[in-house]
């Protein structure tokens, strides 16, 4: 009980523990896990990065002459790099930064925008496969 | 793993022939649904101080059968057969319902039609 | 007629951590009756695994079941899975994960004792202790990118590797801790107001062990020689220097004994691991898709954990059974507060270190 009670004065005369954020800065151990950032010039657009990230936070818009939008959700990201093993291009392509990233403001609309960008992406695969079969349907009967 | 064929009329006998409380130790009852009515029903034991001996009973049944409690045998088994009640819609004699779900919950969550 | 009245140790209180309610039947101040109701966070878990994710992404939805034992629950998936596909971890890959597991196991059981230390009224203490759990906070974060979820297995492999800086880390961090650790036994051996609130309160005794099949740190205490560690041949736990613990007398006393010994214990397998790490690669393909029925038992901090997983040769499974530990070990905590005092039933429920996340999956 003595040696607490000696430990409890002695305290008073040491260091504080505590980190005085935002007086003093965090420092970020290196290989932080940070945002994904996205080359357009060298992607192949084979959607591996689609397919195998788990909440869904990548998404490709299909248009109309054929190529490909890519749009992601850093509030919906899980920062596990998943996407980047599968890309078949990882350094050029799809990488992952070690840039923190900031909370979504209200005006930038991080839920409600999302949904709006979500459904029409899955329209516009629809769209563009059911023009691909009519197109096809309309070159067999032209033979 | 060995897995040991039993009905759910036998069980009762079966697993008081089976289970000593200082040699087996009881993991848990499970379900699994496969398809078209029909359910499996597991009890999963494994043995004190041997490397890998685990003993899986199993029977197969529907979602009308009642189902027997082995609770008088192994208290334990309490929590195991409120959960399958919960999940499946099962009637278990002395385990009541409500343990993860309420009055407005979407019933029985994993029956395989939902 | 003696009257018996109804005490709740309701859903929100101030020594809990997460939500459970008891209804306790006093009398006087003696608890003769126990009711308890789990299930407060209830998320549906075992249906999204068999309907929206596939088998690859599962085990990163499995981790977010728990908060101090998600890399438990990930890496037994992941066994499980291999066991399907009929893949087998070289010797690198399996060593790096049991360095993970060990490391949380030490981070879980300081954050238990701070939590006992705070239920007796030691509030100093639980702050110390709190400070000093962020040495091994560092290290993981170090290591995996973050403190807690740390998303560092994936079928076939882990995710980052070791070097030297980190190597250099690890030993000077551990070395810190152990002098620690050393002072944290010495005082809750000998502090006078904390063996008051612990010893000879919250018995277990060994039959009602048996009987109600108790798991982890309870049954340790008790004197019922179960742990995972020694009962499965997945691991090379005896290369690399694992003892089991036990104690015999059952009470709050004896479980924090279990514990800070198991932490002493995981830090010199923790430092065996790091000084002979056999090399080779960290990911490996692993083909196929899963088809047939595999289960692993792993030792989380607070039991054993088990998973069942089974499928048909599709990119969705059939079956993902998660039994947790304190699921398990709920029969075991209502027996223990009968015929114990009404003001010691936040100490004794601090002491079995119960997950309800884990448990309402």
């Amino acid at each position: 009980m003595f040696k607490s009670m000696l430990e409890a004065f002695l305290n008073l005369f040491r260091p504080i523990r505590t980190h005085q954020y935002p007086a003093e800065e965090i420092v970020l151990p290196s290989g932080y896990r940070g945002l994904i950032e996205y080359g357009i010039d060298a992607c192949i657009f084979c959607d591996k990065c689609e397919k195998v990230c788990p909440p869904g936070a990548i998404l490709f818009y299909q248009n109309e002459d054929g190529t490909k939008t890519y749009r992601y959700n850093p509030w919906l990201c899980i920062y596990c790099g998943e996407c980047v093993r599968a890309c078949p291009k990882p350094e050029e392509a799809l990488w992952q930064s070690e840039t923190k990233q900031q909370s979504a403001l209200k005006e930038e609309g991080a839920n409600e925008g999302w949904f709006v960008w979500e459904e029409a992406c899955k329209q516009s695969r629809e769209a563009y496969a059911a023009a691909k079969k009519s197109a096809k349907i309309q070159n067999k009967s032209e033979e | 793993m060995r897995k040991i064929e039993t009905t759910l009329t036998t069980l009762l006998s079966d697993i008081g022939a089976f289970y000593e409380a200082k040699k087996w130790h009881f993991l848990s009852v499970n379900g699994i649904d496969l398809g078209e009515g029909k359910i499996e029903l597991q009890w999963i034991f494994s043995q004190y101080g041997v490397k890998d001996e685990i003993v899986i009973y199993y029977a197969l049944s529907d979602y009308e059968t009642p189902v027997p409690s082995i609770v008088s045998l192994i208290p334990s088994s309490i929590m195991g057969e409120r959960e399958i009640v919960d999940m499946f819609g099962l009637t278990v004699d002395g385990a009541e319902s409500g343990l993860y779900l309420d009055e407005d919950s979407l019933a029985h969550p994993l029956r395989g039609e939902v | 007629m003696k009257k018996t009245i109804q005490i709740p140790l309701g859903s929100q209180h101030i020594s809990l951590l997460e939500p459970i309610r008891f209804k306790f039947e006093c009398e006087n101040e003696k608890i003769i009756g126990v009711d308890a109701d789990v299930g407060f966070v209830h998320r549906g878990v075992e249906l999204a695994c068999t309907r929206s994710f596939e088998f690859k992404q599962v085990g990163y939805v499995v981790a977010r079941v728990c908060g101090l034992c998600a890399i438990t629950h990930s890496l037994s998936y992941t066994l499980a899975v291999e066991k399907l596909l009929g893949y087998v971890a070289n010797d690198r890959i399996k060593y790096l994960r049991m360095l993970m597991v060990e490391l949380d196991r030490i981070h879980s059981h300081m954050l238990c004792l701070a939590h006992t230390a705070e239920n007796a009224g030691f509030e100093a203490l639980f702050m110390q202790i709190m400070g000093d759990r962020e040495l091994i906070m560092d290290v993981q974060e170090a290591i995996s990118g973050n403190r807690v979820q740390f998303d560092y297995i994936s079928i076939g492999g882990v995710n980052r590797d070791l070097t030297p800086e980190l190597v250099a880390l690890i030993h000077k961090n551990l070395g810190l801790l152990t002098g620690k650790i050393d002072a944290l036994i010495g005082l809750f051996d000998n502090n006078w107001s904390l063996s008051l609130k612990y010893k000879g309160v919250g018995v277990l005794r060994l039959e009602d062990a048996y009987i109600y099949n108790a798991l982890g740190p309870l049954a340790r205490a008790a004197g019922l020689a179960t742990d995972v560690r020694a009962e499965t041949s997945d691991f090379p736990y005896e290369d690399i220097g694992y003892t089991m613990i036990l104690e015999s007398t059952g009470d709050i006393h004896a479980r924090n004994f279990v514990r800070l010994r198991e932490i002493v214990n995981s830090i010199a397998m923790c430092q065996n691991i790091v000084n002979n790490l056999p090399v080779g690669e960290i990911q490996e393909k692993a083909k196929g898709k899963p088809s047939g029925e595999a289960v692993v038992r792993v030792e989380a901090p607070r039991g054993e954990l088990f998973y069942l997983v089974r499928g048909s040769g599709q990119n969705i499974l059939d079956r993902v059974r998660i039994k947790t530990p304190t699921f398990s070990a709920i029969p075991a905590m209502m027996e223990v507060f009968k015929g114990a005092e009404y003001a010691d039933a936040p100490a004794i429920l601090a002491s079995f270190d119960p997950c309800m996340s884990c448990t309402a999956k």
